[in-house]
């Protein structure tokens, strides 16, 4: 019944006796309530700080964590004992590069066909003097 | 809805989006540590229920404004 259960990856509970037994055998004492319990605590955490809520929960969040991520690199830092070479500044920011281009292409489409009939009429002009 | 409230309704969008794909993917990862003997499928499963879960907040979120809301008033 173990090999079964391994060789397709899911786990039944029929089979869970005998996977029981078989980690506890290879694994160490690491039961199915213990994996149970691992993986129901990383649930109720996700749950607990906010992160499965709503748009706005998911906003805070993601503040927070942006807010308290140079404290924990600082952490790190003094905990390895070496210095993280210096970020380097980098003056690109998408969202006006973004706007930007979206601007500058609804500007284009717009003089499109203004620009167009200009160039068509100075092509016929340069024609018509070329024939005279 | 103005310019400026849709602007922070997509910015909304976009951090929970974010925040949803990290965590389905933690927790993917999570399970496929614990339960599954460390194969992708779990992986992808839960980074496609984050997906799932930002995209469904989102239509919520944009929709809100145009759905009737009402509060049940208290019996006296």
């Amino acid at each position: 019944a173990a090999a079964i259960v391994f060789s397709d990856g899911l786990c039944g509970w029929k089979e869970a006796t005998s996977l029981r037994q078989h980690n506890s055998d290879t694994h160490g004492h690491s039961s199915f309530a213990t994996k149970v319990t691992i993986a129901g605590g990383a649930i109720y955490v996700a749950y607990d700080s906010g992160l499965l809520g709503d748009g706005k929960e998911g906003s805070v969040t993601l503040g927070r964590a942006k807010a308290a991520i140079p404290p924990a690199v600082e952490e790190w830092v003094k905990y390895f004992g070496f210095e993280l070479p210096a970020t380097p500044k980098i003056e690109f920011s998408p969202l006006d590069a973004w706007n930007s281009g979206v601007q500058k292409s609804i500007h284009a489409l717009s003089v499109a066909p203004s620009t167009v009939s200009d160039y068509t009429k100075q092509g016929l002009k340069y024609v018509k003097d070329l024939t005279k | 809805m103005s310019e400026k409230e849709l602007g922070q309704k997509w910015d909304r969008c976009l951090a929970d989006c974010a925040v949803k794909l990290g965590t389905g993917l933690g927790l993917g990862i999570v399970f496929s540590v614990v339960f599954f003997k460390r194969r992708t499928w779990p992986i992808v499963f839960g980074t496609g229920l984050g997906l799932g879960m930002a995209y469904s907040n989102c239509q919520n979120d944009l929709r809100s404004h145009y759905v009737l809301h009402s509060k049940v008033a208290k019996e006296e």
